[in-house]
């Protein structure tokens, strides 16, 4: 007869080792090794998800309408001042959908920033006591960021339909591909910052203030044809503001749901040309969504050796 | 003899040389590491927790820590668990590990405890499926059921503790370890989180714990290690094992 005890043991004597030690610099092993990790914790990393998005309204009355109030309050401000006060939607045809469109990828970047910086010290208490691939937790923080994009992407939508500006074109192929930059970068950058913060509190102040900066940077509420005819004379600065990831994802999300952009309108007896998209610009999408993994790789190595230390720094 | 004795039992925990440096830095800030930069070293404080520690935990032993206040106990409990990475050596481990150190660390406030419960057993291993199955056992074993579907942040400790105490041993653990924490709840809870340590002990569970009580640790282990400087300085049988923590008391 063989006990429960026996039966255990048998099974035990099968299993391999797992191994915890210093971490050297393991390489792309180590990269797939994580990813791997990651993926058998996926029911864990959506219960994450639900719990933060659960927690974060949870005993106010309106509850989860706050994460509407916002963006819609900021669409307000920009329409009402920029838009009308300030004269910017006489140069920009449906000023509405273009502000939004850009508030929509903008707010998905900066949420899984500035959440996923702060995702591991928050988690602090979960970290010091078990082990779990503390990457799960700048990753739900990801989760409930592209929950709320797709709220407010919804919206977007619905207003473009109502107006009846919805766009039936190939370029509509450009939303996937500005929420896939967006995406990489932004989880890239959440990785890295969050691990960090940990050592340096320092950091998710200097996150928030970046991130007022980083949202002039973009064309979001002022449009690219400004942008071109401010450095008419300096062609080379347009590459500069190219580089930076999600301009190049603002405007692609923008040449995919704003119409108006790319046909020629009249508005009170002017003439406004579509806009001029940065030349090469599905070659440009792609270099950098692959450089963009290749700093998410970067970003996970380096967050791989900062983490083994977490659990005393918090 | 607590536990029961397996035949040709498998090494389930194996440490190496393992050893854990702190470093205690005295400024956190910006401002402070760059005016104190470069003489840096003067800021920091080096403290090995753990020395060169190495032992092997048969699958189906229950052993104890101990040492005195500081002794690098709950350190090494957490590079056993993988929490914290070894400065040096290594840990190997296998099977399911559930950790009872400080309960409820997962547990967030403003969740209802049936929420947590899934949320906490997801985080120590199990399946939706496993928790749904297991569900009413684990309620029925906490005692709470009036306020399971309360917010957590409204519970006394208590519940907090058995309601956290029930997820962990309903985890199906190959190797539980335990950190301080059966001195909770009242007598009858008590009680039966003893027996269910015993009953784990029967169906051949390795369990790693680490305590202050004598008396607890002479009833429940059968091998001692002592750690004093985060050195062990006794790994044997448990009588044997307090004399020898009272001995280093007095040094």
């Amino acid at each position: 007869m063989t006990s429960q005890a026996e039966l255990r043991a048998a099974r035990l004597a099968e299993l391999p080792f797992d191994v915890s030690m210093s971490a050297g610099p393991k390489s792309v092993g180590g990269f797939l090794a994580s990813i791997k990790e990651i993926a058998s914790h996926r029911q864990l990393l959506d219960l994450l998800i639900r719990r933060e998005l659960k927690s974060r309204y949870k005993d106010s009355a309106l509850g989860f309408f706050w994460s509407l109030i916002k963006p819609l309050t900021q669409l307000l401000i920009y329409y009402v001042f920029i838009g009308t006060v300030l004269g910017a939607s006489r140069g920009v045809p449906d000023f509405a959908i273009f502000v939004f469109s850009g508030l929509t990828i903008w707010g998905l970047y900066s949420e899984i920033i500035a959440t996923g910086t702060s995702s591991i010290v928050s988690n602090g208490g979960l970290i010091k006591k078990i082990y779990l691939p503390r990457e799960i937790f700048p990753l739900a923080a990801t989760g409930s960021a592209i929950f709320n994009f797709f709220v407010q992407f919804v919206i977007l939508v619905g207003a473009t339909l109502v107006l009846g500006r919805f766009p039936v074109s190939l370029d509509l192929l450009y939303l996937p591909a500005g929420f896939a930059i967006v995406l990489i970068w932004g989880v890239a950058f959440g990785i890295l910052l969050s691990a960090l913060n940990v050592y340096l509190r320092d950091i998710q102040y200097l996150v928030e203030v970046a991130m007022l900066l980083l949202f002039w940077a973009s064309p979001i509420v002022y449009s690219w044809s400004f942008v071109v005819n401010a450095a008419k004379n300096h062609t080379w600065l347009l590459e500069v503001y190219l580089l930076n990831p999600i301009s190049l994802a603002v405007l692609a999300f923008q040449r995919g749901i704003w119409e108006a952009g790319s046909e020629t309108v009249v508005i009170d007896g002017n003439t406004i040309p579509p806009q001029v998209w940065p030349s090469y610009m599905d070659l440009r999408l792609l270099v950098c969504g692959v450089v963009g993994i290749l700093a998410l790789f970067i970003a996970q190595r380096i967050f791989s050796r900062l983490q083994g230390n977490f659990a005393q720094e918090i | 003899m607590p536990s029961v004795a397996i035949p040709n039992a498998p090494t389930v925990v194996r440490a190496t040389n393992v050893s854990k440096r702190f470093v205690i830095r005295k400024e956190k800030s910006l401002k402070e590491r760059i005016v104190n930069f470069g003489r840096s070293n003067k800021h920091k404080d080096d403290f090995w927790a753990l020395r060169d520690v190495s032992f092997e935990i048969k699958a189906g032993t229950t052993i104890g820590l101990v040492g005195a206040n500081g002794s690098g106990k709950s350190t090494l409990l957490k590079v056993l668990g993988g929490i914290i990475e070894p400065n040096d050596g290594a840990v190997q481990r296998r099977g399911r590990l559930a950790a009872l150190l400080e309960l409820g660390a997962g547990f967030h406030p403003d969740l209802t405890g049936r929420e947590n419960v899934y949320l906490n057993s997801s985080i120590l291993g199990l399946t939706r499926k496993q928790t749904d199955d297991y569900f009413d056992s684990i309620v029925e074993f906490s005692e709470i059921e009036a306020f399971i579907d309360t917010q957590v942040k409204f519970y006394s400790s208590g519940m907090y503790v058995r309601l956290a105490f029930a997820i962990a041993v309903h985890v199906d653990p190959d190797i539980l370890l335990v950190d301080e924490v059966l001195a909770v709840g009242d007598e009858p809870f008590q009680e039966k989180c003893m027996n269910k340590i015993r009953e784990f002990q029967q169906e051949g569970r390795t369990i790693i714990l680490v305590s202050h009580s004598s008396s607890q640790v002479e009833s429940l282990c059968d091998r001692v290690v002592v750690l004093s400087h985060g050195s062990v300085i006794f790994d044997g049988g448990a009588r044997e094992g307090i004399a020898a923590l009272r001995e280093s008391f007095d040094h």
